[in-house]
C-alpha cells in the first residue's frame, strides 16, 4: 500500500449553484481516478446534469470511478472505495446544498486522506440573493466563508463585466482568504481545480472545454480567465524565501504547485544563503490561502524530476514575472 | 352456554370476558367500562360483564378485575436503536429500565460512571472485545470532564467507548486511541485535547468517531439485528406500549432490515405492533418518488404487526445541541464561537419538491422540526404543496414541534396538519433550556400541548427513545406537570389535564400515523390492544402519574405481562 496520503478535494456550495456540473466537469477533463462521494442527505439535485441516474449507492461511471453517497458514514464509504480494487488518485466530496463544507473538511484529517482544498461554488445570478434571503442568509454566507477556491459561477448570466467585478469584489469580502475564480457552466480549469498537472493528458495539459462552453451567451466567454507563470529551479532555494513566497501570496493567485530542493540556510547570519549541501526535496501546494509543504521522497534509480514552480492566477492581476521575481529576491 | 341471535361469524369460538376496575376506553361516546370481552384478536365489546355476557359463550377471566385497562399505549416516534443500545453498558445520568426489565440506577457522578465501567470491565471475558457504553450526559457534570485519563483507571487495556447521550460525541480511553492511532500528532479538528494539548479521548461530530473505527461502527450495527427488534419490543411491554413507530432509522430498502421486521413481527410471541417509516436518511437513493413507490408497496404488503405509509423527513438539528433552527433572537447563551442560528439539513426551499412525491402518493409526511424556523419551513411546504395537489385528510405531523408558535399552529390546524411533541424534552432539558439554550421565556411555552389542544391541533407527545427512556405515563406525566429535573415548574399555562395526555398517547398517536380506525381506544371491532394498569391514571394524585406500575399489555387479545426484574 501506498504511503501517499489520499488528496481530498471538497466541494461545496448552495442548491444550484453548479456543484454537480464541476465534479462532471473534473471527470471529464482528468486521467486521475477519481472517487466521488456524494453527501446528498436524500435532497433532489437540481443541477439538469446528473452525475448518473442515481438509484444505486454505488456506481461505475464511464471513465472508472467509483460514487458513494456518504451514507451510513463518511467511514462506510471510504471502506467501500479502498475495498473497490485500484484505488483512487484523488477524494472529491460533493457536499449537501446545507451543509457547512468545513464539516465536511474535517474529514480530510482521517489517516490516510490529506485535505487539498474546499472548493465553494456560488450562483453568480442568486447568490446575492441567497446571502440575504429570510432562512439560508447565514448557511450561505457560512459556506462561502469556508472556501478556499470560490467559484462565481453562471458569469456568463450578469449583464456586464461591472457586474462581474462588483460580485467578485463583494465575494471575496465574505470568503476572506479565499482565490475568487470565474467561470460558466462550472468549466474551471482543471489545473486549477486540482493543481497544476492534473489536467488530461489527452487534452495536451489544456482544459477540455465543456460541450458548447464556447457557444455560451452574452459578453463573457469563459477562455482567457487565466494566465500561468512557471520557474525552473534547478538549484536548491533558501528555505526561507519558499516561506515567504507561501505566507503572503497576493489574491489573483489562483493555484500554486512546485516540486522544489529547499535549504536550510548556511549560518545564522546570512539567511538567505542556501546550504545546498543540506537541501531536501518539498512537494508546495497553495489553493487560495490554504499552503502546505511536504517532505517528498525521490526515487534515487530514477531521473531527477523537474525542479519548478508553476502558478495559476487571474488574468491581469500579476505581472508576468511576479514569480520569477519573488524566487530570486535577495533580503 | 347461549348461542342464540349473535352476529358474530366465529360464533363457535367462545370469547373472554375481563373485568376490571375499570376500563378506560377513550372513546367519548362511552368512556368507562366495567369490562372488556374480547373475540380471538378483536375487541367484541365493552361493557358490564352482564352486558357482554349477553354476546354468548364465553369465560370470564378474572386476573385483570383488580387493575385499570387502557387503550394500549402508542409511541409515534421513537428508534429501534433503543434496542440495539442495551448491546452496550448504560452509564447515563437518569434511572433506565433495561428490556430485561432490570433498573439501572443512573450514574449522577463521575465515579458513578467509572464504578459502572469497572464492573463491565471485569464481567468481560473475551479479552479481545472492546467495552462499549452509551448515555453520558456531561451537561450534568459541570466541573470535571470525563476523558481517558479517568477512563484508563478502570478499564484497563481494554479498548472503551463510551457513546453520549447526544450521539454528537463518544469518549474513548488510551487503549482504543493507541489502537486508533489517535496521539499527539492528530490534525482532526474532531479530536479534542486537554488542557496539556494533548488528545484526551473526546472525539467530537462523526468526523472525530469515526477515528475510532470499528468501535464505533459494531455498535451501530448492532441496531440492525433481530436481537434489537426483540429488546425495542420487550421494553415497549413492558411500559405498556403495544405501538412503536420507528421513525426513520431502518434503512427499508436494505433486504437484511426489512426481513429481520417480517422476521419479528410474524412470531406471535412478538410484543407490539411496529409502524416503519420510509426514510430518505442513510443512503437512500436521492430520488423521492422511487421511496414513496417503495412505501407503497410495501404498504400494501403490510400485516397486523408490520405497518407501513408513513414518511420521516428532517429539516433542523437539535436545541440543546444548538443546531436547531430557531428565529430571532435564536440562541439565549451559546457557546463561545457559535454561529448564532442552527443548521439545516434540508433545504428549506426544496421542501415541497421534496416532499411532493409522498403526498401525491397518499403517504403521511412526519418532519423533525425542532426550531420554530423548521416548523416554518415545514408549514410552509404542506401550504405549496396542497396548492399544486389539493388533498384531504393528509395529517403531515410536526415532529417535535417543539418551539411551534402560536400562529403556527393555528395555520397548522388549517391545514389538517398533526403535531408530536416532544414532551419529554421538559423533565430532561427544561432547566437547560430556561437557563441556557432559549431563556425564561421561551422555555415556558416549549412544547406547548395546552397551545396544540386551544388551536385544535390533533398532537401526541413522544420520547423519542433512546434519546429519553419510552414510557408514556411518563410523557404524559409530563406534559401534564411540566416539571423539570430540578423540581421546578416550567410554563404552567401549557400544562393540560390528565384526560387530554391520556388521549395523546392513545388515540391522537393513532391518528397520526392512521390506525386510529383500528387501535387507540377500546371499543368494539378494534384490535385488543390494551395497556394492563396497576392504579388508574384519572384518579391518582398527577404526579404520580409516571410512578403508576404496569402489569404488561394485551397485544391482539395475547397476554403480555411485562417482565421486571428487581430484587
Ligand atoms: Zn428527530
Ligand atoms: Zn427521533
Amino acid at each position: 500500500m501506498s504511503t501517499q496520503r489520499l488528496p481530498m478535494t471538497v466541494v461545496g456550495g448552495y442548491l444550484g449553484a453548479g456543484k454537480t456540473t464541476l465534479v462532471n466537469h473534473v471527470l471529464r477533463s482528468t486521467d486521475e481516478r477519481i472517487a466521488v462521494i456524494v453527501n446528498d442527505f436524500g435532497e433532489i439535485s437540481i443541477d439538469e446534469d446528473l452525475i448518473v441516474a442515481a438509484d444505486s449507492d454505488k456506481l461505475t461511471l464511464a471513465n472508472g470511478c467509483i460514487c458513494c453517497t456518504l451514507a451510513d458514514g463518511f467511514a462506510a464509504a471510504l471502506m467501500q472505495i479502498r475495498s473497490a480494487g485500484t484505488l483512487p488518485q484523488r477524494l472529491l466530496i460533493e457536499a449537501s446544498g446545507v451543509a457547512d463544507p468545513n464539516q465536511i473538511a474535517a474529514y480530510g484529517h482521517t489517516p490516510g486522506l490529506r485535505l487539498d482544498a474546499v472548493v465553494v461554488m456560488a450562483d453568480a445570478e442568486q447568490v446575492r440573493r441567497q446571502a440575504n434571503d429570510r432562512w439560508v442568509a447565514d448557511t450561505v454566507r457560512m459556506q462561502l466563508a469556508a472556501a478556499d477556491l470560490l467559484v462565481v459561477n453562471k458569469i456568463d448570466l450578469l449583464d456586464d463585466s461591472k457586474e462581474a467585478d462588483d460580485l467578485c469584489d463583494w465575494l471575496a469580502g465574505l470568503s476572506p482568504g479565499a482565490a475568487v475564480v470565474r467561470a460558466s457552466r462550472a468549466a474551471v480549469p482543471i489545473d486549477v481545480l486540482l493543481g497544476p498537472g492534473s489536467a488530461s493528458d489527452a487534452a495536451d495539459g489544456r482544459e477540455r472545454p465543456a460541450p458548447d462552453a464556447a457557444a455560451a451567451p452574452g459578453w463573457h466567454t469563459v477562455e482567457d480567465l487565466f494566465e500561468s507563470q512557471t520557474v525552473v529551479l534547478d538549484v536548491p532555494v533558501p528555505m526561507l524565501v519558499i516561506e515567504a513566497l507561501l505566507a503572503d501570496l497576493p489574491d489573483g493567485v489562483a493555484r500554486l504547485k512546485g516540486l522544489i530542493q529547499a535549504a536550510p540556510p548556511t549560518s545564522a547570519d546570512d539567511t538567505n544563503a542556501a546550504d545546498a549541501a543540506n537541501a531536501a526535496a518539498y512537494l508546495i501546494e497553495a489553493v487560495g490561502k490554504r499552503t502546505s509543504m511536504t517532505p517528498h521522497a525521490t526515487d534515487p534509480t530514477q531521473p531527477p524530476p523537474r525542479w519548478a514552480i508553476s502558478l495559476i492566477s487571474n488574468k491581469d492581476s500579476l505581472p508576468p514575472t511576479w514569480l520569477a521575481e519573488r524566487l530570486v529576491r535577495r533580503g | 352456554m347461549t348461542t342464540a341471535h349473535t352476529g358474530r361469524s366465529d360464533e363457535n369460538e367462545p370469547f373472554v370476558i375481563y373485568p376490571a376496575r375499570r376500563v378506560i376506553t377513550i372513546n367519548p361516546a362511552f368512556p368507562f367500562g366495567e369490562a372488556v370481552a374480547v373475540s380471538g384478536d378483536r375487541i367484541l365489546g365493552v361493557g358490564s360483564a352482564d352486558e357482554l355476557a349477553s354476546w354468548g359463550g364465553h369465560r370470564v377471566d378474572d386476573r385483570f378485575a383488580e387493575h385499570v385497562l387502557m387503550p394500549g399505549f402508542i409511541e409515534a416516534h421513537c428508534h429501534v436503536m433503543s434496542g440495539g443500545l442495551w448491546n452496550s453498558t448504560y452509564v447515563g445520568y437518569f434511572d433506565r429500565r433495561d428490556p430485561q426489565g432490570l433498573l439501572w440506577p443512573g450514574c449522577t457522578s463521575i465515579d458513578d460512571v467509572l464504578e459502572r465501567l469497572g464492573k463491565a470491565a471485569a464481567d468481560m471475558t473475551d479479552d479481545s472485545q472492546t467495552l462499549l457504553a452509551w448515555g453520558l450526559d456531561p451537561i450534568y457534570f459541570p466541573g470535571e470532564r470525563l476523558v481517558a485519563r479517568h477512563l484508563d483507571t478502570v478499564t484497563g487495556d481494554r479498548p472503551t467507548l463510551i457513546l453520549h447521550a447526544s450521539g454528537h460525541l463518544a469518549t474513548i480511553n488510551s487503549a482504543l486511541m493507541d489502537r486508533c492511532g489517535i496521539d499527539e500528532t492528530a490534525t482532526s479538528p474532531g479530536v479534542a485535547r486537554g488542557g496539556d494539548g494533548l488528545p484526551n479521548g473526546e472525539l467530537h461530530e462523526p468526523a472525530g468517531m469515526m477515528l475510532a473505527g470499528e468501535a464505533f461502527a459494531d455498535m451501530m450495527q448492532a441496531n440492525r439485528s433481530e436481537q434489537a427488534r426483540w429488546r425495542y419490543a420487550n421494553e415497549a411491554r413492558n411500559a405498556g406500549h403495544t405501538l412503536l413507530t420507528d421513525l426513520g432509522t431502518t434503512q427499508l430498502w436494505d433486504p437484511e432490515q426489512l426481513g429481520n421486521w417480517k422476521k419479528v413481527t410474524s412470531d406471535a410471541a412478538y410484543p407490539a405492533r411496529v409502524m416503519v417509516a420510509m426514510s430518505n436518511l442513510f443512503g437512500a437513493t436521492a430520488d423521492p418518488a422511487e421511496l414513496a413507490e417503495l412505501c407503497v408497496k410495501l404498504k400494501s404488503e403490510q400485516t397486523d404487526k408490520l405497518r407501513f405509509g408513513i414518511v420521516k423527513l428532517i429539516l433542523d438539528g437539535s436545541i440543546q445541541g444548538f443546531t436547531a433552527r430557531i428565529s430571532w433572537p435564536h440562541y439565549y447563551k451559546p457557546p463561545p464561537g457559535h454561529i448564532g442560528n442552527g443548521m439545516w439539513l434540508t433545504a428549506p426551499d426544496q421542501m415541497a419538491d421534496l416532499m411532493e412525491p409522498y403526498h401525491r402518493a397518499g403517504l403521511t409526511v412526519h418532519c423533525h422540526c425542532n426550531g420554530d424556523e423548521a416548523t416554518e419551513a415545514f408549514v410552509q411546504a404542506v401550504e405549496q404543496v396542497l396548492e399544486r395537489y389539493p388533498r384531504w385528510d393528509h395529517r403531515h405531523t410536526v415532529q417535535h414541534c417543539q418551539l411551534t408558535t402560536p400562529d403556527q399552529y393555528r395555520r397548522m390546524a388549517a391545514l389538517g396538519m398533526c403535531a408530536n411533541i416532544f414532551s419529554n424534552h421538559i423533565y430532561y432539558w427544561g432547566d437547560q433550556h430556561r437557563d441556557v439554550t432559549v431563556g425564561p421565556e421561551r422555555a415556558a411555552r416549549m412544547d406547548a400541548c395546552a397551545t396544540a389542544l386551544a388551536s385544535g391541533v390533533s398532537f401526541s407527545i413522544h420520547s423519542d427513545s433512546p434519546i429519553t427512556p419510552l414510557g408514556h405515563l411518563h410523557t404524559a406525566w409530563c406534559a401534564v406537570n411540566r416539571v423539570t429535573a430540578s423540581g421546578e415548574v416550567l410554563g404552567p399555562d401549557e400544562r393540560i389535564g390528565v384526560p387530554d395526555a391520556l388521549r395523546a398517547i392513545t388515540i391522537e398517536a393513532a391518528r397520526q400515523i392512521k390506525m386510529d380506525g383500528e387501535i387507540g381506544s377500546i371499543e368494539a371491532g378494534k384490535l385488543a390492544d390494551f395497556a394492563v394498569l396497576e392504579d388508574d391514571p384519572l384518579s391518582v394524585d398527577p404526579m404520580a402519574l409516571r410512578d403508576i406500575g404496569v402489569w404488561g399489555t394485551v397485544l391482539g387479545g395475547v397476554l403480555q405481562p411485562a417482565q421486571i426484574s428487581d430484587v
